[in-house]
Formats: C-alpha cells, structure tokens, sequence
C-alpha cells in the first residue's frame, strides 16, 4: 500500500499545483528575476571569462528559488487543516517524507527546465553541451539534497508560528556544504575542466550529503512531523 | 435502531489517560471503555479536554500517561490498525479546497487502501447527496455540504470507530438533520465516541455519557438518560459553561 499512498500525495500535491500555481510560478518568476539581474550586474567590458563566477550565481539563485517552493511545502495542508486527515491515514511517516521531496523535486526541475537554457543563453559558453551529462549529475543530486533537507526542515519549521522566517534561518546555513559542491563543479563544467576529476569529487560529496539527510529524514521524521 | 454497546467486547479502552503539553497539564487519569455497537458522547465545557480525549484516541496525539487500545489493537505498539479502524470527523472538514469532491474522496481512498474506490466514492457521494456536485471543486461547498463529504470522507475505509469532535458546530438547521439522519442511518453498524456542547445532539443516539472538568472525568454512566435528568447532573458538576 505504500506506494499508492505514495503516489496519491505525489499526484495530490501536483494536481492543486496545477490548479493553483502559487509555488512554482513564485519560485520561476524569482530565478529568471534573478537571473536578468546578474546578467546586467556582472557585465564585464571587453566581454571577460565569467565561467568562475557563473557556477555561483546559477546555484545562489536555485538555493533562494527552492526556498520559496519550500516554504510552502505544508502550506495548504497547515491552511485548510488538511495536515489532522493526511496524519490519520494509516501511512507510514517517511512515505509522507518521499512524497512531499518527491513534489518538491519535481518543481524544482520544472523551473529548471525553463531556467537553465535561460542561464546558457545569458552566460554559458558551449562547454555546457560538452560536459552535459556532468553537469545534469551535479543537478540532479544537487536538487536531491536540497529537496531532502529542505522537506525535513520545512516539515519542522510548519510548527512554528513564523515559519516563513525559521525555515531560511535553519536551511541555508546547512545548504552551504551543498552549495560550494553544487557551484564548484558547476564552474568546472564551464571552465573546461570538467574532465580533470574534479567534478568527481564534487558528486561524491554530493552523494554522500544526500545520503546523510536521507537518513536523518528515515530516522527522524516520525518525530520531526510531531503531533 | 439505538443499540447498546457490548461493553464485554471492548472495542475503545482507555486507562488513565493522561496529556500534558509542557508543563501544562490538560488531560488526567481519564479511563472509559466503549463497547462493540456503543456511543459515548462527552460532555463538558470548553477547555475541559474532550477534543484532547479524541485527539488521542485518534492518535493525533501522544499520551503522556496511560494507554489506548482501539479494536484490540494498542495505540502505542500498534498504530497503523488503530488509524485503519478510526474514521474522524470533526467541525474542521479536512478537505482540500482546490481539489474536487472525487479528487479528494480519491485521495483518501488510495491513503486508506480502499478497493474498488470507483464504486465506494460514487456510493458514498450518493448517500450524503452530493453526486451531482462530484466534479466541483470544494472551495465552492456550503458548510453544510462539506460537512456531508466530510462524512463520506470518514466513513470512506468503512472504520469500525468513528470519533465525532463538534461534529454539529457550524452548521444550519438544515444541515443539522441532514447530519443527524445520516448519524442514525449508521448508528447500529459502528461504535462512536462524540464530543459535543449540545445536550439533545449528544443525549439524542448515545447510551453512554461521561462528562469532562478541567481535564479530569467528573460523571460517568452507563445507559440512556433523559435530557432533564442530564441537565440536573450535568450542573451539578460544572460549574462555568452552560449546555446549549
């Protein structure tokens, strides 16, 4: 039964997105934003290698981008008091864990599939087609561990009266790790070095991130949801 | 038909049960059994513990003391048959309002296991007569109607115990005996514990009663009793808060 339980929330959860489209029209509005405005902020004259830079910017924006899709990870279910029927359900916890990362995951890929043809257009060079599979494995696990510590945190911070507030103050000193990783190998894509092991190394501890939240979700989220 | 509880088959035992939040303590030494087929409806002022009680019969909550045991399953060792058995309805619906009346049905059947939901939402839908508004989205529901699907909702996995919290609360006259007919058409097949403010709401299909004060059970009994009688008792033992 887990795994229609699991796909029910998924779908739920996408279906009102859907509907509604208070998240990730929020969240795609914010990055291609933010994007126009480093585009214009860090134009070099001469034209100038920004292919250090880039990684930074891509992965700043993603961060603050998912924060706000975060922040609204338990949003309907805390406003319309819909969280007492998903907590009644015979549903082991750490389905309800998979199924709101699951959802989260999935808008955040959806505003990076709008918004990274966007920074190619606005930064890249060509060396992002050349090292793509490097850089979809640095997004995907990179989105991965986001999407993981983001739901537990969101999960803890929905107690709270100003969880709007709490869940940036919590998540983002611990999305630091991730984030150097993330924009590191990113630059390293950009810069041509993307063969030299170095990107790697940066997926290994991505990996590694990931599992480490992975796991204190499984081990915690049965409290972390509380009563 | 108004049956009594078959208190030697214990469906709900609760022994000295007990809830602090903090150091606050909201719920003490409460203890009650309820029988296969009974209804206990809980009385008692505001803050007096009732919605705790079913809170943490629904495991909702977690005790801080005592023990719960729902169609002989513990609460603490045992929560997964304890929810399968429990349907909850309470004053809030616990619907998504941008979804529609199937899309959320059907969302609770898969959260539930239910087979063939197809044919147990259209069956439900239409005996809280709400078939015709099936693909409309709830946010455009009268209270009343919402609480209708908030029944169909609970009694969707067919539980064995349903906890009614101010099931009542909100809703007009209309809306009250349409609810109250569906209550009775279902009385016999399940077991209820309901709390409530509402003398002849809560007296009106129970034969068990039990008053809560300040946490603590101040009156229980086994067995019908009349309105007046109630009332008299009932005053005897609370003093802030009146009935309705």
């Amino acid at each position: 039964m887990g795994l229609r339980q699991y796909r029910a929330m998924v779908r739920k959860d996408i279906v009102r997105e859907l509907r509604t489209r208070e998240t990730v029209v929020a969240m795609l509005l914010f990055v291609v934003l933010a994007m126009v405005v480093f585009h214009y902020a860090f134009t070099v004259p001469g034209g100038g290698d920004l292919s250090l830079l880039t990684g930074g910017m891509l992965w700043v924006v993603f961060v603050f981008g998912a924060l706000l899709g975060l922040n609204r990870t338990f949003a309907h279910e805390k406003d319309e008091g819909c969280l007492d029927g998903l907590l009644l359900c015979p549903v082991d916890r750490v389905t309800i864990f998979l199924a709101k990362m699951t959802a989260n995951l999935v808008f955040l890929g959806l505003i990076q599939v709008i918004a990274v043809p966007l920074f190619a257009l606005f930064f890249a060079t060509g060396r992002m087609a050349t090292h793509l599979p490097a850089f979809l494995a640095l997004v995907v696990l990179a989105d991965l561990g986001i999407a993981a510590l983001g739901t537990l945190l969101a999960t803890i911070a929905m107690h709270t009266r100003a969880r709007e507030l709490l869940l940036p103050i919590v998540f983002l000193p611990l999305v630091i790790p991730l984030l150097i990783a993330a924009a590191s190998g990113t630059s390293a894509v950009l810069s041509g070095t993307a063969g030299s092991g170095s990107v790697l190394g940066r997926l290994a501890f991505l990996l590694v991130y990931d599992g480490v939240f992975l796991v204190l979700a499984y081990g915690t989220y049965d409290v972390a949801i509380g009563e | 038909m108004v049956g009594d509880g078959d208190t030697a088959v214990p469906e709900i035992r609760v022994e000295g049960l007990g809830k602090a939040f903090g150091r606050r303590e909201v719920l003490r030494d409460v203890s009650f059994t309820v029988g296969r087929g009974g209804f206990l409806t809980l009385f008692g002022p505001n803050g007096a513990g009732k919605t705790t009680t079913l809170r943490l019969v629904a495991t909702l909550l977690r005790p801080s003391s005592g023990s719960v045991a729902v169609a002989g399953y513990d609460l603490k060792d045992d929560p997964m048959p304890v929810r399968r058995a429990i349907g909850f309805i309470s004053h809030n619906a616990l619907l998504y309002r941008d979804l529609t009346a199937q899309e959320n049905l059907r969302f609770y059947a898969d959260m539930y296991g239910v087979a063939d939901p197809g044919r147990r939402i259209g069956e439900l839908l239409e005996r809280v007569e709400l078939s015709h508004r099936r693909y409309d989205v709830v946010s455009t529901y009268s209270k009343g109607m919402l609480q209708r699907l908030a029944i169909a909702r609970a009694l969707l996995h067919e539980p064995r115990v349903l906890l009614l919290d101010e099931p009542h609360s909100g809703l007009d006259p209309h809306a009250v005996e349409i609810l109250d007919g569906l209550l009775g058409e279902i009385r016999a097949a399940h077991t209820f514990v309901m709390a409530t403010h509402n003398l002849r709401q809560g007296l009106a299909l129970a034969d068990q009663v039990m008053i809560l004060d300040a946490g603590r059970v101040v009156f229980s009994h086994v067995g019908r009793l009349a309105a007046d009688e109630f009332a008299a008792v009932y005053h005897e033992h609370v003093r802030e808060g009146a009935l309705v």
